[in-house]
């Protein structure tokens, strides 16, 4: 299990490195000038060559390794161990000025917001985005559990039918158009909740519960599919020789076997939950994580983009790891 | 049978353990989750609560650039004067500065600060004014704005001269194979802040004048000074953040400055917090010097980016004033105000004939939800760019060249039918580039109008009888916003009435804007807001060789006028050359065709909330909104 986790971890700074190489050089080829607004004024050639200066955008490889040696806290760590950070901090104090802020990962300024870095907007969005992605996955779990295992009962009855149905309308449903109809219903026409209004329980369960329903979906279709298989299995039919009641037998011995591949599926999706959603997070006014992977490419903000792909990508890592741990934490028989 | 063993065995022994495994995280889970989620509440509601298009990207007044940012920052600086945007004319009033005097030859303004105070209770000083000057005009911190501090003699020299002593600065560095000398960059830092004072035309003789010498004169200098750029910052507290990179010698700030508690403001408003992408709720400044103009002890800005979410939000009654609505259904809502109108046509006629402003008329009709709507003029046009290079991008002769081909196409565009058929949001279509009646003292050429008949017989002129012989010409445009529609419209109308073929390319807005820069299209759409209240803001953007001359257009007589108009000294005398410079444009060369003047839908009820400006420069000063108890 140490061993396991070890070998994991060491293994994230190598993935990392080789989704940063190929986001940057993505982001980079995409045409356009991502410090140029949309709408009105251009600025004199003079002034955009300053402006490009100020973030090295006028060279690749300028860019390519003073952002690997800062987000990477080689660079936190050098100035750390040579005193230069101490040096700087004294020589600011000395000019009546702030010591420089430094984080030990800075994964640099957002272009877009320039009042903010990266490091402070994925401190803000990302417990918001984890919030309304668990949450979601909890539903998710809840809605798709059950409608598995009631399906699973009686397989090709009308409850099987119907929850079918249901979990296939919830993958194909797009989500705004699921969103835009539970905000119709609920703040609007029935007063329910408000827009906006992130924070306290009731703006998480509208945006969770959009989230949640493909998740849902999926889960209902894995669940069923285990308990299918499970319930024919020999050791239930002990089970139910002994007379152990048939509720028992679901919940406690198929259910435990039948969960097991929806638990390797909670790894990654709880990583998209969390990160991927974008369009709940713009119909709900969350201000979360996810409108960030589709704005920041707009804008062209190449820190904010790499910033949310490398978080998204250790996100992934670490819950696949989680959920490694946790199987073979319920289930012994795993290797 | 081994697997079955186990398995059952396993089953068997572990039933209760085996659940509580699975429980038990998830039980932890919930927890944490409710946790968080209790704890994070909602401020209560402030006194009024607005949507403001998007989030604010910066309040750092040296780089703000975006109307949102904008709206905002209004609130919390005071510049030396601002414009009155509750006057009909938008009068400039006296601001940070109490009175000022000009020099005869309109190069030298001199201003009298009163004695008013920072959000931190401390005197707001001249040197602070330089102080945010100076850093708009470093290449260092350079954004869209630095250009309007180069119309100071010495702006342009000074942002030059720092540019090439940061290239010295590195080249030094390189030949003596060091990577860095923080000791020369202070050094060097020190000499560009004993520079600014030498080389700038800007003077302060004590913390109570400002001494402002113009490279030319400037007859809207006063319209200029009004736009937040020229906004004071407070050095004592700005200074602090300051990092001199010593690989470098740039000077960056520490952009933490600009978030509460930290951030200190001489405007009405103060931000009491800035929750990112959430919400930014701005209080009254107990130091503001003109207490009675603050119309609200709080505002509540959200962050709704969301369209059709931003219409519902003030539909369930948690928001007092929508700017900017854009969701696809605005055309709708715009017609069911126009259907009120027409259910209330006599009462409107007659509060109209009593000259009363639209907000006004609206706040004595029935109440109806379709009431709260407003459209209102908007300090914008909607034009079509037309290459006028001698050679197209890919290398053959460009037929709009020549200004008749340009005149015959803009002559066989229908606006009308774009903006009732297409837009539908009642915008008044545009014979001229500047929205009429914006600028005080302003009058607009006629334009060319709508005559198909005409527009063929300028081309047969130019040798294209029939549209034989014609190119293809392409229509560019950006993705979404609608401009593929009107691209649409352009197109039929140039293929019915001049028999020319088009194509139409949507591009994403970032390749589109570069395609413009490059010069690198036929016709595209375009579209341009005013920064200050002259001509000037909209004319310049055809001198040859402005950087926003996205067309190639050249033409010496239309620069010979401007130029006159620049050296004109006598303001009545000065508008009409302007005038003139306008009715070649949109009269004779057609670099552009001008199609639709923008506005703006916002949603408010009138009955509620007062202090709306409806003026054509359509800004909003929020801070002087207040809201009104509501007559039963």
């Amino acid at each position: 299990m140490i061993s396991l986790i070890a070998r994991r971890l060491l293994q994230l700074p190598v993935i990392l490195l080789v989704i940063y190489t190929l986001t940057l050089a993505l982001a980079w080829k995409v045409p356009g000038n991502p410090l140029e607004n949309p709408e009105g004024r251009r600025p004199a050639p003079e002034v955009i060559a300053a402006m490009k200066a100020q973030y090295n955008l006028d060279s690749f490889t300028n860019f390519y390794v003073s952002y690997l040696d800062s987000a990477s806290g080689f660079k936190f760590l050098r100035e750390t161990v040579t005193g230069e950070r101490a040096r700087r901090a004294a020589e600011a104090e000395a000019a009546g000025r702030f010591a420089p802020p430094s984080s030990v990962f800075d994964l640099g300024p957002s272009l877009q917001y320039r009042d903010r870095r990266v490091n402070e907007i994925i401190a803000e969005a990302l417990p918001v985005s984890m919030v309304l992605g668990l949450a979601a996955i909890l539903i998710a779990l809840v809605i798709g559990v059950g409608a598995g295992v009631a399906g699973a009962m009686r397989p090709n009855s009308w409850l099987d039918l119907a929850t079918l149905a249901v979990a296939l309308v919830g993958i194909s449903l797009p989500t705004f158009v699921i969103g835009t109809v539970l905000l119709l219903v609920f703040p609007v026409l029935l007063g329910w909740g408000s827009i906006p209004g992130w924070g306290g329980l009731g703006s998480v369960l509208l945006p969770a519960l959009t989230l949640s329903l493909p998740f849902a979906a999926y889960i209902a279709r894995l669940t069923r599919m285990g308990m299918i298989e499970q319930l024919q299995a020999d050791y239930i039919r002990t089970a139910r020789a002994k007379g152990v009641t048939e509720m028992r037998v679901l919940l406690v011995h198929a259910l435990k076997n039948a969960f097991l591949p929806v638990l390797s599926y909670l790894g990654p999706a709880t990583a998209m939950a969390m990160t991927g959603s974008f369009v709940v997070e713009r119909v709900f006014v969350v201000p979360g994580l996810g409108q960030h992977f589709v704005n920041a490419v707009q804008n062209k903000d190449l820190f904010l983009i790499i910033g949310v792909v490398l978080i998204f990508a250790t996100l992934l890592v670490l819950f696949n790891l989680a959920v490694d741990v946790l199987s073979r934490w319920i289930d012994p028989r795993i290797e | 049978m081994e697997t079955f063993e186990r398995a059952s065995l396993y089953a068997c022994n572990a039933k209760g353990a085996g659940v509580l495994k699975l429980l038990l995280p998830l039980v932890l889970l919930v927890l944490a989750l409710g946790a968080t989620i209790v704890s994070d509440r909602p401020l209560p509601p402030a006194e009024l609560t607005i949507i403001n298009r998007a989030e604010v990207t910066t309040l750092d007044v040296s780089q703000i650039t975006w109307m949102q940012d904008i709206r905002v920052a209004k609130c919390l600086y005071e510049g030396l004067v601002r414009n009155d945007v509750l006057s009909p004319d938008f009068a400039i009033k006296p601001a940070a500065a109490e009175r000022w005097e000009v020099s005869s030859d309109g190069l030298r303004y001199t201003f009298h600060l009163r004695e008013t105070r920072w959000s931190d209770g401390s005197v707001v000083l001249a040197s602070d004014f330089l102080y945010s000057w100076m850093r708009s005009l470093l290449p260092d911190s350079a954004t869209d704005y630095s250009g309007f501090l180069m119309h100071i003699r010495g702006g342009r020299d000074y942002f030059q001269w720092r540019e090439r002593a940061l290239a010295d600065f590195a080249r030094s560095l390189r030949e003596r194979g060091l990577s860095e000398d923080s000791a020369a960059a202070e050094a060097l830092w020190t000499e560009t802040k004993r520079r600014f004072t030498e080389m700038v035309g800007v003077r302060s003789p004590n913390q109570r004048t400002i001494e402002i010498e113009l490279e030319r004169p400037l007859p809207y200098f006063l319209e200029m000074l009004g736009f937040i750029t020229f906004s004071p910052v407070r050095e004592q507290v700005v200074r602090r953040y300051e990092i001199v990179d010593a690989a470098s010698g740039r000077v960056k700030w520490d952009q933490s400055w600009t978030k509460p508690p930290r951030l200190v403001t001489n405007g009405p408003m103060m931000v009491d917090q800035w929750r990112f992408r959430r919400e930014m709720r701005l209080v009254r400044n107990p130091h503001y010097w003109d207490p009675a103009a603050i119309g609200v002890e709080s505002i509540s800005i959200p962050v709704i980016d969301d369209q059709v979410s931003q219409v519902l939000a003030f539909e369930t009654g948690s928001v007092d004033w929508v700017s900017d609505v854009t969701a696809p259904f605005r055309g709708e809502i715009v017609e069911r105000k126009r259907q009120f109108h027409r259910e209330h046509a006599d009462e409107v006629n007659r509060l109209r004939a009593m000259g009363l402003g639209p907000v006004e008329i609206d706040r004595r009709l029935p109440a109806d939800p379709r009431r709260n709507v407003q459209v209102l003029p908007s300090f914008g046009t909607y034009f079509w760019n037309l290459n006028c290079a001698p050679r197209l991008p890919d290398g053959r002769a460009n037929p709009m060249a020549d200004p008749r081909v340009r005149r015959a196409l803009a002559m066989a565009v229908d606006k009308e039918a774009i903006a009732t058929g297409v837009r539908r949001v009642g915008e008044a279509i545009a014979p001229t580039l500047i929205p009429p009646g914006s600028i005080a003292g302003y009058r607009s050429p006629k334009g060319l109008g709508f005559d198909p008949e005409a527009a063929r017989r300028l081309l047969a002129e130019a040798g294209y009888p029939g549209g034989e012989g014609f190119m293809t010409l392409d229509l560019l445009v950006n993705k979404d916003g609608g401009h593929e529609l009107i691209a649409q419209a352009i197109a039929k109308d140039w293929k019915r009435h001049l028999n020319i073929e088009t194509t139409i390319s949507v591009q994403e807005i970032k390749v589109f804007r570069d395609r413009l820069r490059t010069k690198n299209f036929v016709t595209s759409r375009g579209s341009w807001f005013g920064d200050y209240g002259d001509p000037t803001t909209f004319l310049d953007l055809n001198r040859s060789g402005d950087g926003n001359n996205d067309r190639a257009f050249a033409s010496p007589r239309f620069d010979a006028v401007l130029d006159r108009a620049a050296e004109e000294t006598d303001p009545a005398r000065r508008m009409e050359l302007l005038t003139e410079a306008e009715r070649l444009i949109v009269e004779e060369e057609l670099p552009l065709i001008p199609i639709f003047h923008y506005v703006n839908i916002y949603l408010f009820d009138p009955s509620r909330l007062d202090g709306v400006s409806t003026h054509p420069r359509s800004e909003q000063h929020l801070y002087r909104m207040r809201r009104l108890t509501p007559t039963p």
